[in-house]
Order: C-alpha cells, then structure tokens, then sequence
C-alpha cells in the first residue's frame, strides 16, 4: 500500500498501459482520476473492474484542450486537498511517411502527446508547488532517441516530451517536485496492435530480451518512479524497453 | 509592519516560513526573501499563490513582485537597472530600501529589496476597504 491516501491523475486510462496505470495505483490503495477522450463504455468497464468504485474516478477530457484540463484540475481539487502524482500518459500514433504526412497527422499528434503533457502539467504544478511536492511522469516512447520511418511526427512529439521533461525538472526540484519519463519500447496494446501484426518478428529479433512488454510491467516502473523510493531521481528519461535502444544505437 | 493588522503579519510570517522552508523566527518585517532567507525566483511565485489562496484575492502578473521590467530593455541594460527602470521601481516599491539598493543597481542585487515588510505593506493596501 505504498500509495494510500495519495492522489494520482492518469491521462488516458480507458486503455493500454493507462489501464493497468489506473488498476496499479487503486490495488496500492490510491484514490485514482483518469480521463479518457472516446471510450466511455470501457472507461465504466475499468472502474468497475477494480472493484473499488469509490477510489477511482473516470473523466472525460480532451487533453488537446486547455479549457478542459483545467476543469478536470480544477473539479478534482475540489474534493481533494493535495494532487501527488500526474502521470501523462495519453497518446496517439498517425503513422505515415513524412512527404505525405498530412498537416493534420501532424498537429494531432503534436496537440495530443506534447500538448497533453504541456496543458496538465500547467494545471497541476501550481498545486504541487503550494503543497510542498509532486510528482509528474510523463510517458514518451524509446522512438524519441532513434529513428523510425514513417513516424516523423510521432518521435518529434516524445523527443519534446523529454526535453520538457528535464527543464521542468530543473524548475520544480527546489519545491519537491520531480518530473521524469519513461520511454516504453513496445508494448502489447491497440496502439502497437498494427505494427506488431506487420513486422512483429521482425522487430522481436531487434530486442535483446527477445519479446514486447506487456502494459502491466510499464506500469510497475512508473509506480516505482511515483514511489518515495525514487525520491532521489529528477528530470530522468527511464528506457523500458527490453533492451532496444541498446542495439539500435552499435 | 507593526502598524498592521496583526492577521495579515501572521499569515504572512507563516506563508514565507512555509514556501521558503525557514523558521517562523527568522521572518521579520525587515529580513530580505532572498539574502536573508534563500528565497529563489520560484519561491517567489509559490509566496504569490499562497498569498493568492490565503487572502483569497487574485495577485496579477508582475503587481507584487516586478519581474517583467526586468526583460524590457528600456528598463535594463547588461545586467544593471538603468534611471527609467529605477524610477519606475521606485513607484512600484516606494517602502524599499533604496539607499542601499542604488549603491549597485543590478539585476542581480534586485532580490535585496523584497523584503517581508514589503509584502504586508502590499497586502494592507489592496485588502483595504477602499480598495476592495
Ligand atoms: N504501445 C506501445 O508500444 C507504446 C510504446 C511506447 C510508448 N507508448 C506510449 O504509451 C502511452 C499509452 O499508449 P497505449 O499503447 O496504452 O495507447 P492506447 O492503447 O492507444 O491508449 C491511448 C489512450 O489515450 C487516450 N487518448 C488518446 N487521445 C486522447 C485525447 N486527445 N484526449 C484524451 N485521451 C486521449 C485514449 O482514450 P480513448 O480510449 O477514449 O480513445 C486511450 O485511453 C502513449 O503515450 C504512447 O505513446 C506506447
């Protein structure tokens, strides 16, 4: 129970590693918010699931939206009396080859995965800072530090993520508030559910331990990251990734 | 900062000894945010929501503490505060200690003059009837 009475923000928990986020932290005893933008049956079936529904809370909200983030901040600050610990996790793919990437495919991802972690942790830092500490995890991707055809926009929006990522940590370590990344590899989720169907093999030989992660084992780095034992690190960007970005880069 | 209201000068005391994490006893009306007690630009900004949420009152950008003069180029040159930046300072904190201050106007020397009596002599004018 390492989180009781701790309160967490998880961005896009209706599914992927959102979910098994959200089911994390409600199993060590948080009280859990997460939004979702679309899938609001299955956001109702992952409250339901935990079995705890007055310890996890589904909220719809695009995170595009500055306006909407900052209802949700504000509604959850309501009932609350702290914010400990935003995890940006909600993301998208809009997977194609740069000269004829639509301007759209572009700004969607842009205003998805960097404006996402840019409106909410507007949102909550102001909090965090007043209460004496935080901790805000944002998830980017190994994509971010290598090359990959076809996902121009995508490695564009988590390699911003990462350099947002330490300057916000240099900015809010003296108020106790850390901010780190965790750059997953691939992971087993709709979002991946393409590229492993086209080239899973293929990519399976490039990771030195030789499989993809499920949501379950991201989520228990980021619980890790969130904990008191993580205290000491700030501004970090923690590959989990099977060892991919060990290869890419001989 | 004697002649204030004494809720404003505790609410104070107790805001700067939080948001800078110095003892209750080390603030007083004459101690100085940043030479006396460490205070960072942050703090700075953490010190304006506390006071924000405290006092219930809506602090604009730049009221309390002048920071965006320090970026105008009218105001600033290399570092040092030049006579129109002074004098508009000089509007913005009449109570400051500016003897002192004007032996070296810099940038870098700025934070010196926010003191704690300066905050409550800010608060006691704007939470004035008349003001309100
Ligand atoms: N899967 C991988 O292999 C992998 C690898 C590296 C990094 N990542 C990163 O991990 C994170 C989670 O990925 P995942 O694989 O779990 O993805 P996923 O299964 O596609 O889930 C994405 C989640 O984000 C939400 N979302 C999307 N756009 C949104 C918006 N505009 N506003 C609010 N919520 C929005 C979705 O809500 P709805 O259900 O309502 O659409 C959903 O809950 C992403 O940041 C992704 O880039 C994933």
């Amino acid at each position: 129970m390492r989180f009781k009475s701790k309160v967490v923000l998880v961005t896009g928990g209706s599914r992927g590693i959102g979910t098994a986020l959200v089911r994390r932290f409600v199993e060590e005893g948080a009280r859990v918010y997460f939004t979702y933008l679309s899938s609001k049956a299955q956001a109702a079936e992952v409250v339901r699931l935990t079995g705890k529904p007055h310890q996890i809370f589904a909220l719809a909200c695009d995170v595009r939206k500055k306006k909407d983030v900052q209802k949700i901040v504000d509604e959850i600050l309501e009932k609350e009396s702290s914010l400990d610990i935003l995890i940006n996790n909600a993301g998208i793919i809009r997977d194609g080859l740069f000269l004829t990437m639509s301007d759209e495919d572009w700004s969607d991802v842009m205003e998805t995965n960097l404006g996402g972690v840019y409106h909410f942790c507007k949102a909550v830092s102001k909090q965090m800072v007043t209460q004496g500490g935080g901790k805000i995890i944002n998830i980017s991707s190994v994509i971010a530090e290598l090359g990959s055809c076809g996902q121009v926009n995508y490695a564009a929006s988590k390699g911003a993520i990462n350099a947002f990522t330490r300057s916000l940590a240099a900015e809010l370590a003296s108020k106790k508030v850390t901010v780190n990344a965790l750059a997953p590899g691939m992971v087993n989720t709709r979002m991946s559910s393409a590229a492993r169907a086209a080239f899973g093999d293929k990519i399976k030989d490039r990771i030195p331990l030789g499989d993809f992660a499920e949501p379950e084992e991201i989520a228990s780095v980021v619980a890790f990251l969130a904990s008191e034992d993580a205290r000491y690190i700030t501004g970090q960007i923690i590959a989990v990734d099977g060892g991919l970005s060990l290869l890419c880069r001989r | 900062m004697q002649n204030y209201n004494p809720e404003i000068v505790k609410n104070v005391k107790v805001i700067i000894s939080q948001a800078l994490k110095v003892d209750e006893s080390k603030v007083t009306p004459h101690s100085s945010l940043v030479k006396d007690l460490g205070a960072e630009s942050i703090d700075f900004l953490d010190i304006v929501f506390r006071l924000e949420k405290t006092f219930k009152i809506k602090i604009p950008k730049g009221e309390l503490f002048p920071e965006k003069l320090l970026t105008d180029a009218r105001f600033v040159k290399e570092g040092k505060i030049m006579p129109a930046g002074l004098e508009e300072l000089q509007k913005k904190i009449p109570d400051a200690d500016w003897a002192e201050f004007l032996k070296n106007p810099t940038i870098a020397n700025l934070g010196d003059i926010f003191t704690v009596g300066m905050i409550v002599d800010y608060l006691s004018e704007k939470l004035a009837p008349a003001n309100k």
